[in-house]
C-alpha cells in the first residue's frame, strides 16, 4: 500500500479533514489530518487492517505542536504514521483508546511530556514523573541548561 | 475478606529493576493491578536533544542495559535515515552479529532471573555462566561487557580483531547443546510445569489490542517478527525461522525464547562465515567531517558549530529481544537531533499487565512477571 492508495482509501470517510498523505521512510505513508473528529480517522485506519498501535508521541515545534501515531498492519506488513498539527495554546485531541486500547500509556506519557491533552482518556495521570510534577520536560522551553559563557582568567605570577 | 492495595516494589525480588506493582487483592486473589513506573527515568529523549548524533549512542547502551546493542542498532538505523547516510555492507553484518549475540545474552539473563523467580536455583548459575562467554566476545572487540558504544552513524567503530570468528564459532558450538540442557532442567521438572502451565494467559487478539509484542505475542501463535515482516539491515539475506508457541502462557514464552536462541545461533553461523569471506571497510567513506571526528574542534566555536545539513526524518523498527522497538528521529539541520522518540516493547507489555495478572493468585505474580522479561531501563528511558 502506497501513499496514493492510502489517500484514496481514507478520503471518503474524512473529506477535507484529510490534509494529505506523504511518502515516509519505508512505511505506507505519513497521513496528515485535522485534529477535529480524529476518532473517525482512527476507525478508518483500523478498518484498513492497522490493528496494532505501536506508539503515540508529540513534538513541540514552538509555534505549534505535532501529535503522531504509528500503527502496524499484520496483513499488509506495513507501518503507517498519522500526524496532526495542534495549536501551541492548549493543544488537545480525542483519545485513541476506544479504537486502540494500547494507546493508554502512550497518551499518558505524551500528555506528561509534551503537554497535549487527550480528551476522554480513561486514566490521564502521571506515568513516569511523580504526581503533582508541574513541568513538561519535552517542551523546547524546558532547558536542560542555559548556554554558559566561560571566561578564562589567566593569572600571571 | 476485605480488599486492599499492596505494593510489590519498588524493592521486591520480583521486580528485576526499580518499579512498583500495586496490586489490589482479596485474600490471595488478584483483583486489579497498577504498575507504577518512573523510578529509573533519566530523560533519555530529552538529553538526546542536547547531544551530538554519535553521543546519543552512549545513552542507547543505558536505555536497556541487558540489550544495549539492539538499542544502538535501532537508533543508528533511524539516525542514518535522518542524515541520508548508508553504512558499508560489512558494518551491517557486524551490527547483526552484535544484535544476535545480544539476543542470546539477553535471553540468558532472562532465563537466569526467571528460573530463580520460580524457585530453581541451579539453572540460574548455568545461565549466567554461559552469558559470560558471550560478554567475553563483546569485550574482545568493544572493550566493554555492558555499555559498548560500538556502533557509529555511518558504520561501526572498528572491525573485529583477528581470530574473532574462530572464537565466536567455539562459543556457538558450546552454546547450542546447552539449550537442550536448560530444557532438561526446566521442562523435565514437574515443579516447573505446575508453576508455569496455564499461567498468565494472554490470547492473540488481546495481545494485538494492547500492543503486546515480542516473545509474548509469538507464544500466542502470532507469527510477528520484524526481522521477517519488515527486514532491516541484512536480515533478508539470512536464513532463520520465527519461534512460535500456541499455549499463550508462561511455558509458551519460555519455549519461544529457547527456540529464539537456537535460531540466533543459526543466524550467527551464517554471519560469521560471511565476515570471514568479505573483508572491507566498516565506516562509510562519505561521512561529513563532524560525524567522523565528533570531538575534533572545527572552527572557532568548536564542534558545536551549526552547519547546513539537509533536514530529514528517520524511522526504524527493530525486533529487540523483548519485542518491537521503534525510534523516530527528527533532523532539523545542525548536529543535534531535534526530537528523538523511542518506543519500548516492555513498556507496552507492562501496560497490558491487567490483562494477564487479574484473576490469578499473589504467588503467581513472580512467575508471570518473570515471563514478561521486564527491563525497567527501557520502560522509563
Amino acid at each position: 500500500m502506497g501513499p496514493e492508495e492510502l489517500q484514496q482509501a481514507l478520503a471518503p470517510a474524512l473529506g477535507d479533514r484529510l490534509l494529505g498523505v506523504e511518502p515516509f521512510a519505508g512505511t505506507a505513508g505519513r497521513v496528515r489530518f485535522r485534529a477535529e473528529g480524529a476518532l473517525d480517522l482512527f476507525r478508518a485506519v483500523l478498518a484498513l487492517g492497522f490493528t496494532h498501535l505501536s506508539t503515540v508521541g508529540g513534538i513541540d515545534w514552538v509555534d505549534h505542536r505535532e501529535v503522531f501515531y504509528i500503527a502496524w498492519s499484520d496483513d499488509r506488513k506495513q507501518y503507517v504514521l498519522l500526524s496532526a498539527d495542534l495549536p501551541a495554546d492548549a493543544p488537545h485531541i480525542e483519545s485513541a483508546t476506544p479504537v486502540w486500547p494500547s494507546a493508554n500509556w502512550h497518551e499518558r506519557e505524551t500528555w506528561e511530556f509534551v503537554d497535549i491533552t487527550f480528551d476522554h482518556h480513561p486514566d490521564l495521570r502521571h506515568l513516569l514523573m511523580p504526581d503533582g510534577y508541574e513541568f513538561h520536560p519535552l517542551l523546547r522551553s524546558f532547558k536542560l541548561h542555559e548556554p554558559e559563557e566561560l571566561e578564562v582568567k589567566t593569572r600571571h605570577v | 475478606m476485605s480488599e486492599m492495595w499492596i505494593n510489590m516494589g519498588p524493592q521486591h525480588p520480583m521486580t528485576h529493576g526499580l518499579w512498583n506493582l500495586r496490586v489490589r487483592i482479596d485474600g490471595e486473589l488478584v483483583l486489579d493491578v497498577d504498575p507504577e513506573m518512573g523510578y529509573l527515568h533519566r530523560g533519555i529523549e530529552k538529553i538526546s536533544e542536547d547531544r551530538h548524533y554519535n553521543e546519543v549512542i552512549t545513552l542507547m547502551d543505558r536505555t536497556c542495559y541487558v540489550a544495549g546493542f539492539a538499542w544502538e542498532h535501532l537508533y543508528i538505523i533511524a539516525a542514518e535515515q535522518a542524515l541520508h547516510l548508508r553504512p558499508p555492507e560489512r558494518a551491517e553484518y557486524l551490527r547483526v552479529l552484535c544484535e544476535e549475540f545480544q539476543r542470546i545474552a539477553s535471553h540468558l539473563m532472562w532465563y537466569a532471573a526467571f528460573v530463580q523467580d520460580i524457585g530453581l536455583m541451579s539453572p540460574f548459575l548455568y545461565g549466567m555462566r554461559d552469558r559470560d562467554l558471550v560478554l567475553d566476545l563483546f569485550q574482545s572487540y568493544t572493550g566493554a561487557r555492558m555499555t559498548y558504544e560500538y556502533m557509529r552513524v555511518g558504520g561501526v567503530r572498528s572491525d573485529v580483531p583477528p581470530g574473532f570468528t574462530d572464537q565466536a564459532r567455539k562459543v556457538l558450538d558450546w552454546l547450542l547443546p546447552r539449550f537442550d540442557e536448560y530444557d532438561q532442567l526446566c521442562l523435565g521438572s514437574e515443579i516447573f510445569h505446575k508453576r508455569c502451565d496455564n499461567l498468565g494467559l494472554l490470547k492473540a487478539n488481546d495481545c494485538v489490542a494492547h500492543g503486546v509484542t515480542g516473545p509474548m505475542i509469538r507464544s500466542a501463535g502470532v507469527k510477528r517478527d520484524l526481522r521477517k515482516d519488515r527486514p532491516y539491515s541484512v536480515y533478508s539475506q539470512l536464513d532463520f525461522d520465527v519461534a512460535l508457541a500456541d499455549s499463550a502462557d508462561v511455558t509458551g514464552r519460555y519455549l519461544v525464547r529457547m527456540e529464539e536462541m537456537r535460531q540466533s545461533v543459526r543466524i550467527l553461523r551464517q554471519v560469521v562465515d560471511w565476515l570471514d569471506r568479505h573483508p572491507g571497510p566498516v565506516v562509510a567513506d562519505q561521512l561529513p567531517r563532524w560525524l567522523g571526528a565528533p570531538y575534533a574542534p572545527v572552527g572557532k566555536e568548536g564542534y558545536l558549530l551549526k552547519r547546513n545539513y539537509p533536514k530529514g526524518l528517520g524511522f526504524s523498527a527493530v525486533e529487540e529481544p523483548h519485542g518491537e522497538a521503534q525510534a523516530y528521529v527528527v533532523n532539523e539541520g545542525g548536529e543535534h537531533p531535534y526530537r528523538v522518540k523511542f518506543r519500548s516493547p516492555v513498556y507496552a507489555n507492562l501496560a497490558a499487565a491487567r490483562q494477564y495478572l487479574v484473576g490469578y493468585r499473589v504467588a503467581d505474580i513472580p512467575p508471570i512477571m518473570g515471563s514478561v522479561d521486564v527491563c525497567v531501563g527501557e520502560v522509563d528511558r
